[in-house]
């Protein structure tokens, strides 16, 4: 009887929840229905196994324990002496040969490092507008990107407004400094500022940067400073690079000294 | 009747009555900690069907992947919105049941002789899930697994000698993100990890049957337990059901992985207090505790991401791999196990996985640093340094504290089967009826 209520459950579940994703109703409708489905035959399943009350103490013998017979090779020819080392060795040699396919899986090996900045290329913002000097206020932060770039992976950059006279040995436009937006520790975009302390903080591992001091690590596992991007200013008053960034940009690697 | 005809059809050409006789009046031990590892099983299968369903309305072209995923996101088709909650959902719980069930077997010693190659499956089954559930939450490309992808693409780059080379086959370019990165990724998730987590678990349940299930019974020569049909078949269909309700419970109250509102991948952009799935959340908590220290060596760098990274989930990895033959030598026991060990019954047993969940729950905190400090008003790197210290000491004090809890849990239920408390004995007395004598303090 109760296995009845529980597979009547199952089967309104199941046709509800039919016609809800018919009707285009909500998710929550159309799941709902299919937790009274399951629920249903988990429900019917579980009182039918109590009312067998079957025994739970049956008893199945085990299989033999230990080695069966010493050898189950019928003619040892082939795995003898010198013979049998030669099969490994030619098994060893297919073995060095997978390294190459495997080897020429790394389509284009090594590691671009396209940042798109020079000396002279304008700063510009995500929708590759020119960065005028009144630009930010003191405190301001913007992403920038070197001109026509804005999709290159080593391209991001933080732009941050600074009371000059707070900057530490850097001659900087209007306070104007600039560091790479990729973290040296996993990658992560560096991209919050805290401007009363100066410093920026990656959301990720929480690496943080002393922006008055050349973006100096000040604490957690990022192991070298962000690269810093030197900063002028053209004719027109718009912000400029006057070089690329001073170290590379993102993660070290085994092949790539810091 | 139609069933009895396909069955006669059936056995008339193959003879396979027989078989399917012996399978369905087979006799397994009954024990609620053994339909542990059946959860993840109807999980996977759930995440097959879902999954299927899936790589017809998912594209995983590069430009196309966000857009597509959005529209399983979008509760005006909820079809597609159910199966991706359930499909998401279900991952989270296949990972977690995996890791219930194997902390089982390893604490009863289900891993003992003769099973040791069923536990190598199975930590092998593990990582295997962990990996395709992080290959399927970076597909729909949102800025959340974009960045996880980032810090992934860090700790292939940090690899000696090899970095460039693994990284540039998993971006299929030489930079990040590669232009082949997401149909990799969709390949590896939707085709090899899913068949071979697939051929693995048919092994796995194959060796369960052909090797017979491990029981509590202290009757070693014989399997003590419950016919498969009808009484096992009814309750696993319970536990089917039960874990289908669940999933669309989840699916129904808590949204997961809500990608509409992270946003499309860009290398620039990223969330405060943003946190992977439960099952990486270790290694993101690794990197976090991790030391910024850059070795060199011969001149080459190797990043400090190479450790937490990859190093540590490496190293656990194999020595939970290899523990049934690291037990054996400890203990020097090279006998055959069909009866299961009591939680308590190796105090070593229990010191070592109480050390490892220790330091895997402290890493997985670890994970949410940021958001803890600020609850608690501390400053973040001193929660760190709590957090190096505890990762050192906690898992020994946890490990040695379990294991003599343990000892002396073993040596109460050692004399307490000696001495059994509710014995009593029973005396003739002088009319001829019998009297019960308190039990003598042992």
């Amino acid at each position: 009887m109760r296995v009845a209520v529980f597979l009547a459950l199952t089967i309104a579940g199941a046709l509800g929840a039919t016609v809800a994703s018919a009707l285009g109703a909500d998710p929550a409708i159309l799941s709902g229905a299919l937790v009274v489905a399951f629920f249903g035959l988990a429900g019917a399943a579980g009182s039918a196994a109590i009312a067998l009350h079957a025994p739970d103490n049956l008893e199945e013998p085990r299989h033999a324990r230990g080695p069966s017979i010493t050898s189950p090779v019928p003619n040892e020819a082939l795995s003898r002496g010198t013979f049998g080392r030669m099969w490994l060795a030619a098994l060893g040699a297919f073995a060095v040969l997978g390294f190459v396919p495997l080897i020429s899986l790394a389509r284009k090996p090594g590691r671009r490092a396209a940042t798109g900045w020079r000396a002279g290329v304008r700063l510009v913002d995500a929708q590759n507008q020119p960065i005028a000097r009144d630009r930010l206020a003191n405190g301001g932060i913007e992403t920038v990107f070197p001109q026509d770039g804005v999709e290159l992976p080593d391209a991001p950059a933080v732009l941050i407004r600074v009371e000059p006279d707070l900057l530490r040995g850097n001659a900087a436009p209007d306070g104007y400094v600039a560091y790479s937006k990729i973290c040296t520790h996993a990658g992560c975009p560096v991209a919050l500022y805290r401007h009363r302390s100066h410093e920026l903080y990656c959301p990720c591992h929480q690496s943080r940067f002393d922006v008055l001091d050349g973006a100096k690590n000040l604490s957690g596992p990022a192991p070298r400073p962000l690269p810093k991007l030197a900063l002028a200013l053209d004719a027109d008053g718009y912000l400029v690079a006057s070089g690329d960034f001073d170290a590379p940009v993102g993660p070290d690697d085994w092949d790539r000294r810091p | 009747m139609i069933v009895r005809r396909v069955v006669g059809w059936l056995d008339e050409r193959l003879g396979t009555n027989a078989g399917a006789r012996y399978l369905l009046a087979k006799i397994y031990p009954d024990h609620w900690a053994f339909y542990l590892g059946e959860f993840a099983l109807y999980f996977f299968l759930t995440l097959v069907a879902t999954g299927i369903w899936l790589t017809f309305a998912f594209d995983p072209a590069p430009a196309n992947a966000y857009g597509s995923a959005l529209e399983l996101a979008n509760r005006a088709h909820p079809i597609g919105y159910v199966i991706r909650q359930v499909h998401h959902w279900a991952a989270i719980c296949f990972v977690a049941a995996i890791v219930v069930h194997l902390g089982r077997i390893f604490f009863t010693g289900a891993f003992r002789k003769p099973r040791e190659l069923n536990w190598m499956i199975g930590m092998t089954m593990l990582a295997l899930a962990s990996f395709t559930g992080f290959t399927g939450y970076s597909l729909p490309n949102d800025s959340l697994s974009g960045t996880g992808l980032r810090i992934a693409d860090s700790v292939a780059l940090s690899i000696p000698f090899v970095g460039r080379w693994a990284a540039s086959v998993l971006n299929g370019d030489d930079a990040f993100p590669g232009a082949l990165l997401i149909s990799h990724l969709y390949v590896l998730h939707v085709y090899y990890l899913p068949v071979t987590i697939g051929a693995l678990l048919a092994l796995h349940l194959g060796l369960v049957i052909y090797q017979k299930h491990t029981q509590f019974a202290r009757a070693p020569r014989v399997v003590v337990g419950r016919r498969f049909w009808p009484d096992y078949a009814l309750r696993t269909l319970a536990v089917f059901g039960a874990t289908l309700a669940v999933l669309a419970l989840l699916a129904t109250f808590v949204e997961i992985n809500p990608i509409e509102s992270y946003g499309p991948y860009k290398p620039w952009i990223v969330t405060n207090g943003a946190v992977p799935d439960w099952y990486t959340a270790f290694l993101e908590g690794a990197l976090r505790l991790g030391p910024p220290t850059e070795i060199t060596l011969f001149g080459h760098p190797i990043p400090p991401v190479f450790w937490p990274g990859l190093v540590l989930p490496t190293v656990t990895f194999l020595f939970l791999l290899v523990w049934p033959f690291v037990e054996q030598r400890l203990t020097r026991d090279t006998a055959w196990h069909d009866v299961l060990d009591a939680p308590t019954q190796l105090p070593l047993r229990v010191g070592v996985g109480a050390a490892l969940i220790f330091d895997g729950v402290l890493l997985t905190l670890a994970a949410a640093d940021d958001q803890t400090s600020a609850a608690l008003h501390l400053r973040l790197e001193t929660l760190v340094w709590v957090y190096r210290v505890l990762l050192i000491v906690g898992p020994l004090v946890a490990g040695f504290l379990a294991a003599h809890i343990a000892a002396e849990m073993r040596a109460r239920i050692h004399e307490s089967a000696v001495y059994p408390s509710d014995a009593t004995t029973i005396v003739r007395n002088a009319q001829g009826g019998f009297d019960e004598e308190e039990p003598q303090p042992a």
